[in-house]
């Protein structure tokens, strides 16, 4: 008997080898597929030099600069000064003319405006002296702002094999003669519009993962309650209300629900329902402060501040309330948590001596980073490729919105002077 | 039992054979060099499965079809209509004076309790009126703590004047965290330490 089940245990094992090794040889052949010039999640990738000569034609360097500046920002490329050319916007692409200055890769464009902008644009590889994208963009002449960055976002992806986050926007507050408001800009601070939602005091906007709709919470006439912004048809609608305290937290991933923190019960608690405002469950009940729900991309955990152990600080649990942990130790005032789009970072304010910094570190509470050290700084959330973290910071003398590398680098103030603008959020697209 | 190992075989490699998806045909060609010399040598077990046409530098692929830009313009949304308050501020009546919370705390202090008690007299003297007691915060922190802070503190403040009597009916409470600073000067805690506070507002009926 014995013997029998060992040849049968041996064969078994045979068998689990044997279905999966076509897995294994599928798998091994889907990761060698495409190019990529840069490998962006290496740690040792080195910048990739890239020319960017002036488009001709109309707007050709209105247009041609705003794509420079779109790859200068990701700190991947090297962009070789315009100075440095040889070869004349004129001139037909010829490697030669590159290869001496150090050029890997030249993005070429012609621009024509007809009743619409249309660019045609080639991006080309010095080394094997060819064009490896061509393509031509068409835009009213009011768009050019999101035609360029279109065209950075081919680029991006044919070199990087990543896509661009150049078309995303920000939502954030800002505050006026006429009181607080939510504000939606490019991510690169340029065109600043106003949503027309205001309050006496409103903040906290959220996206949905699919951009569609914005989460956010107002006081109007002493009463805090959450509202949905529907982009699609650019209406309000108030998702929830009570006496106390209510703050719009985060939309689940999978679009129906949201959670968020009210104090309906007499304290500041976790709470999830759906959009409609049915189905409401209570995920905290203690006699401390929660606050600030950030939902993990992968909808199972949530990150939120507490009190409970005597001081602000972020805790991690799960969707059901089980399972919370603590994940900052360091310093006596963490809050504002948000997730990396990966899961694997939680990105937050921390306050250190007599100022507010954004730290970064992961999950299970390891890798603590700071990533700023002027000004007070607060409200961090990932841009959708999780390479860049916006933030609120005063270190100009104002509140403003700036962007940074999501190592530290590069940061820079996106929102102008007169301007007093916080809470930026990120859309996930 | 042979027989059926071998059996599950030979199933096995026909499942090699046939079982990935569809995929481009993977060509034996040589290792062309990727950006750099360098790199050629890592990557020399790569096989480039490109199936993009082979282009010399003077034949230029196909433009391909024109991208039209293309975005949902961003019209102003009207906020809801929100409901008129059915209680406004009494401005002419008792003033009460503001009382202060030590940073990040919402417990009442000692020298809060005088003023405490001298509110709650004056509730229990005029049994008709309403207050409404503000939580307010200093700009330390973020906005969202600080309004779950300044809403511990008007609940801490409402019930301490509940304990000494008062109806919880007769008491409205509101957060405004860090959004309301009473002393806006300067960053120095002097400044900060007078925003940290609960203030009181005596309320009466709209329209009346």
């Amino acid at each position: 008997m014995r013997e029998k089940f060992k040849v049968q245990g041996s064969s078994f094992k045979v068998l689990v080898f044997v279905f999966l090794l076509p897995t294994v040889y599928c798998l091994l052949f889907t990761a060698v597929e495409a190019k990529v010039y840069i490998d962006i999640s290496s740690p040792a990738f080195k910048k990739l030099p890239i020319a960017i000569p002036e488009f001709s034609g109309p707007s050709g360097k209105e247009i041609s600069d705003i794509i420079r500046d779109d790859l200068e920002f990701t700190g991947l490329f090297l962009n070789i000064d315009r100075s440095a050319y040889i070869e004349n916007p004129s001139q037909s692409f010829n490697p030669r003319n590159w290869s001496p200055i150090g050029a890997e890769a030249v993005v070429k464009g012609s621009v024509k405006e007809e009743r619409d902008l249309i660019v045609i644009v080639s991006l080309y590889d010095v080394f094997e002296g060819k064009e490896i994208l061509k393509k031509e963009y068409k835009a009213g002449r009011e768009l050019i702002r999101p035609l360029s960055h279109t065209i950075a976002n081919d680029i991006y992806k044919t070199l990087t094999g990543e896509t661009g986050i150049f078309r995303s926007r920000i939502a954030f507050v800002a505050e006026d003669e006429d009181g607080k408001g939510i504000y939606i800009m490019d991510w690169d601070g340029n065109r600043i519009t106003s949503t027309g939602l205001k309050g006496n005091i409103i903040l906290t906007p959220r996206w949905s993962r699919d951009g569609s709709k914005l989460i956010y919470s107002a006081e109007r006439n002493r009463q805090w309650s959450i509202y949905l912004l529907d982009f699609t048809s650019m209406t309000e609608r108030k998702v929830f209300s009570s006496k106390g305290t209510n703050m719009a937290g985060d939309i689940l991933p999978e679009g129906n629900d949201f959670i968020f923190s009210s104090t309906k019960d007499g304290n500041p608690d976790l709470y999830s329902m759906s959009l409609k405002g049915d189905n409401s469950a209570r995920l905290t009940s203690s006699h401390s402060i929660e606050v600030s729900p950030a939902v993990s991309p992968d909808g199972q955990c949530i990150a939120f501040v507490s009190d409970r152990g005597g001081s602000a600080q972020i805790y991690v649990m799960r969707r059901d309330s089980s399972d919370v942990r603590r994940i900052t130790f360091e310093g006596s005032y963490n809050t504002s948590p948000a997730w990396s789009p990966k899961g694997d970072r939680i990105v937050f304010s921390g306050r250190r001596g007599a100022t507010n910094q954004i730290f970064i570190i992961n999950p299970d509470d390891t890798w603590l980073t700071q990533l700023t050290t002027q000004g007070n700084n607060e409200d961090p959330s990932f841009s959708p490729d999780g390479r860049h973290i916006v933030f609120t910071s005063d270190r100009d003398g104002f509140k403003g919105i700036y962007i940074m590398r999501a190592n530290g680098e590069s940061q820079k103030r996106i929102t102008p002077k007169n301007l007093r603008a916080f809470g930026p959020r990120w859309s996930p697209i | 039992m042979k027989k059926i190992f071998v059996l599950v075989l030979i199933l096995a490699f026909g499942l090699i054979l046939t079982g990935c998806p569809p995929r481009k045909i993977v060509q034996p060609e040589p290792v062309k060099p990727v950006v750099t010399p360098e790199e050629v040598k890592e990557k020399a077990v790569e096989v480039k499965p490109e199936v993009r046409p082979e282009v010399r530098p003077e034949v230029r692929p196909e433009v391909r079809p024109e991208v039209k830009i293309t975005e949902q313009p961003l019209v102003k949304a009207e906020p809801k209509e929100v409901e008129a308050p059915k209680y406004i501020e009494e401005k002419v009546v008792f003033k009460f004076e503001d009382i202060h919370f030590d940073f990040d705390k919402y417990d009442i202090r000692p020298d809060a309790k005088p003023t405490l008690k001298t509110a709650a007299d004056w509730m229990l003297k005029n049994p008709a009126a309403k207050i409404l007691i503000e939580g307010h915060c200093c700009e330390i922190g973020t906005n969202e703590y600080n309004l779950a802070l300044g809403d511990r503190r008007a609940k801490a403040t409402r019930d301490y004047i509940v304990a000494l009597g008062v109806a919880s009916g007769r008491i409205e409470m509101i957060s405004y965290g860090e959004e309301r600073p009473i002393c806006t000067e300067s960053k120095e805690e002097e400044c900060l330490k007078r925003n940290r506070r609960a203030h009181f507002v005596v309320l009466k009926e709209a329209g009346k």
